[in-house]
């Protein structure tokens, strides 16, 4: 009896995990393509399109984000505007956009400073293990 | 030796009286001061530079204007007319990115709470362009909230219980039905996935969940007492909302669609700002007089800074080194220009790496009401100097790599952008006379319905209001408020605003001391809220009452009235502008809900 109680235990549990909405469990996991919001590193770029290695995170990840066809590309200092073609590999940037059609498809990036404030503290916080979007 | 020595001590008395004595310049002169450039400012750590980075735009509430504010010199650079009791506002382009969004520079789209109205301006010329009216009953108070694609707007019917979905290219709207009463739904924000919209019901302290398309009520979330502000972060992982009378914020999960955390904050919170990076959000907190500043990341309050008095809405610059707090009281701050009184901008240092960390750096009076503002880099606003208008119109300009155009619904295509001054009040008289200490109700007085109505923290008293179709009406409005303690303020202003057709004809001024009058004739049946435009509390919001204009034979309700006939809203404008009004009734319920993604 004991026996069948803890298959039936196991077979229990295993159906409440296959039955979890896919959403659950994403809060402390760090990033995910479904956020409309990614900050890191431009690895490659190319024909509209880039690849960003995700920072200030416990693990980071690798995007791949194509330019909406309305979006635009500027620096956090004084929103001065530039082109596509003036992002280049290694720099930092928050990318603003939406995963639409399979693609995540980025609204605005915005080159970050490294030495402002927020940026400063992600990267003192990810240090001290306070990561960004509270992986944990 | 001696002649010698005497010449010597007068030389030296000449050269230091020369040197302490500084020779005055007679009128008329130029001297080298003059000849100082007065357009180049010395490099000063106090002096504010001639060229702003960012621009703030300010609903400016009761003075029916947008405010254009340099950040951060703090100077006002404009006032763009917008209609009757302006609140808030989104940027066009898309929701992605912080409650900035990402704009494209073409407009903003502002809720006009007295006339029942969004207002769309045009960011190039500055002026407003179209007025979409809204159907009847609505009774706006926010337009907070674009879809990521930019082209639906989502509005709060506060004084009717319902919510609405508006397509910008034509007026179209869908309208939500609320129940149960009473209802308000208050303050929106789009989720930034094109999934959910979310927005406060402060009788139901509860946030709904409305799915974009179809546009549909899927639930409510039960969070602290009144909720208020109500944003998504920019990752879209999170909402955020201010319990206003439970002094927490509430941080919902945007997947699971529950409370995740509840934040203890200052007491009074009424709006929160987040960062262009989701690290910090900052609240407003009415009663405490302060803002909290809280790490998203960790989940808790980290700091809190004192503001000048009494804050409601606030703002946080493109580059995040700035936060505006738009305070509603001044409390003594500022030399007084009229019999209500100043309130005021307070423009706080929140560059964790700066001297002044934490620190006021500017306070300043503003007009009318400070409502919601939201700051862009002033780059956006393209630089057209004389001659250059053909290219704004007829060719657009560059972002970078996207190149804008100005070509959007039916009636402004080939290049045309009207100059609208929509009406602010009009067709009443009104005046002050000393306070009126008869009993409230209504008194028959010749033809005239005489209304002694009485304004206080926080309610009216009568609280229903019948008059006839066609009647004279005579407001007498009096502000017998003594709950100055609580606003830490002696002259509390109250106020009345009927909204809708009645907005213009009302937007009525009530400091203590003093009654004022309104006369108007009251032609148009229906049931239309009134509501207190002047703020004067926390529960400010909840300070409402009903105006029935009653049809020949029957009772004025939701469903009996000239409703129709008040959505063409053709009193706000000249009578050879009407198209630039659209929407109205004729438009109500015709989107083709799931089949208009908003992403």
């Amino acid at each position: 009896m004991k026996k069948v109680s803890l298959i039936a235990a196991i077979f229990f549990g295993f159906a409440m995990f296959l039955t979890q909405p896919a959403e659950a469990g994403r809060y402390g996991n760090g990033s995910d393509a479904r956020d409309t919001l990614q900050i890191g590193v431009i690895k490659t770029i190319g024909n509209r399109q880039f690849t960003l290695e995700t920072r200030f995170e416990k693990t980071a990840k690798t995007y791949s984000i194509t330019m909406h066809p309305k979006s635009y590309v500027l620096t956090n200092y004084r929103g001065t505007f530039k082109h596509f073609t003036d992002l280049k590999k290694g720099d930092l940037v928050a990318a603003y956009g939406y995963m639409k059609d399979g693609k995540w498809q980025a609204r605005q990036v915005k080159i970050l400073d490294p030495n402002h404030y927020l940026v400063k503290r992600l990267a003192a916080d990810a240090k001290a293990g306070v990561y960004y979007k509270s992986e944990r | 030796m001696r002649k010698s020595f005497l010449f010597s001590l007068a030389a030296v008395v000449a050269v230091m009286f020369s040197y302490t004595v500084p020779a005055h310049a007679k009128r008329g002169d130029i001297t080298d001061f003059d000849k100082r450039d007065w357009m180049v400012v010395e490099p000063k750590v106090s002096d504010a530079p001639l060229r702003d980075y960012a621009l703030c735009y300010d609903a400016g509430g009761v003075d029916g204007a947008i405010g254009v504010i340099g950040v951060p010199s703090m100077r006002t650079y404009r006032h763009i007319k917008c209609g009757v009791d302006m609140h808030n506002f989104p940027w066009s382009g898309s929701n992605a990115g912080n409650n900035n969004g990402t704009p494209d520079g073409k407009y903003l789209y502002v809720s006009d709470k007295g006339a029942n109205t969004v207002v769309e301006v045009n960011l190039q010329t500055g002026w407003a362009e179209r007025i979409f009216a809204l159907p009847v009953p609505f009774g706006i108070h926010h337009s907070a909230a674009l879809s990521p694609n930019g082209k639906y707007l989502w509005a709060t019917g506060e004084l009717s219980g319902r919510m609405l979905k508006l397509r910008l290219e034509d007026g179209a709207t869908t309208v939500l039905e609320i129940p149960p009463a009473p209802s308000a739904p208050d303050y929106p924000d789009a989720g930034k996935a094109g999934r959910y919209v979310f927005s406060g019901n402060y009788y139901h302290s509860a946030v709904m969940v409305f799915s974009q398309d179809p546009f549909k009520l899927i639930k409510e979330i039960p969070v602290g007492k009144n909720p208020h502000g109500t944003n998504v972060s920019p990752t879209n992982r999170i909402v955020t909302v201010c319990d206003k009378l439970s002094a927490t914020l509430s941080i919902i999960d945007t997947d699971k669609l529950k409370v995740a955390r509840v934040i203890p904050v200052g007491a009074g919170p009424l709006h929160n700002q987040i960062d262009s990076l989701g690290k910090y959000d900052y609240i407003s907190c009415f009663v405490s007089d302060s803002t909290s500043k809280v790490d998203l990341m960790r989940m808790q309050l980290v700091d809190e800074f004192p503001i000048h008095y009494r804050v409601g809405h606030n703002s946080i610059a493109p580059d995040d080194a700035y936060y505006m707090s738009q305070n509603k009281f001044s409390t003594g701050l500022f030399t007084p220009t009229g019999i209500v009184f100043a309130v005021n901008f307070e423009l706080q240092d929140i560059d964790e790496s700066s001297d002044t960390y934490g620190k006021s750096v500017k306070i300043f009076p503003v007009d009318g009401e400070p409502h919601e503002a939201r700051q862009i880099f002033a780059s956006l606003i393209q630089r057209w100097n004389t001659g250059k208008g053909d290219d704004l119109f007829n060719k657009g300009y560059d972002l970078g790599d996207w190149h804008v155009d100005f070509d959007h619904g039916p009636g402004l295509k080939g290049g045309v952008h009207p100059q609208l001054e929509p009406v602010h009040a009009a067709n009443t008289k009104k005046w002050w006379v000393p306070r009126d200490d008869s009993k409230p109700g209504i008194v028959k007085k010749g033809d005239v319905y005489e209304v002694h109505i009485k304004a206080f923290s926080y309610g009216y008293v009568p609280r229903f209001i019948h008059v006839p179709q066609g009647a004279k009406v005579r407001f007498v409005f009096t502000n017998i408020d003594k709950a100055a303690g609580l606003t830490k303020n002696p002259d509390v202003t109250m106020g009345l605003a009927v909204y809708g057709y009645y907005g213009p004809r009302t937007m009525i001024i009530g400091p203590r001391g003093m009654s004022m009058i309104a006369e108007f004739v009251a032609d148009k049946a229906g049931e239309y809220e009134f509501y207190c435009q002047h703020f004067c509390g926390p529960i400010h919001l909840e300070m409402r009452g009903t105006f029935f204009v009653d049809p020949p034979g029957g009772t004025a309700s939701q469903s009996v009235g000239d409703y129709q006939s008040v959505s063409e809203q053709e009193q706000l404008l000249d009578a050879t502008e009407g198209e630039w009004i659209v929407g109205t009734n004729k438009l109500r319920n015709t989107l083709h809900e799931g089949s208009e993604p908003t992403i």
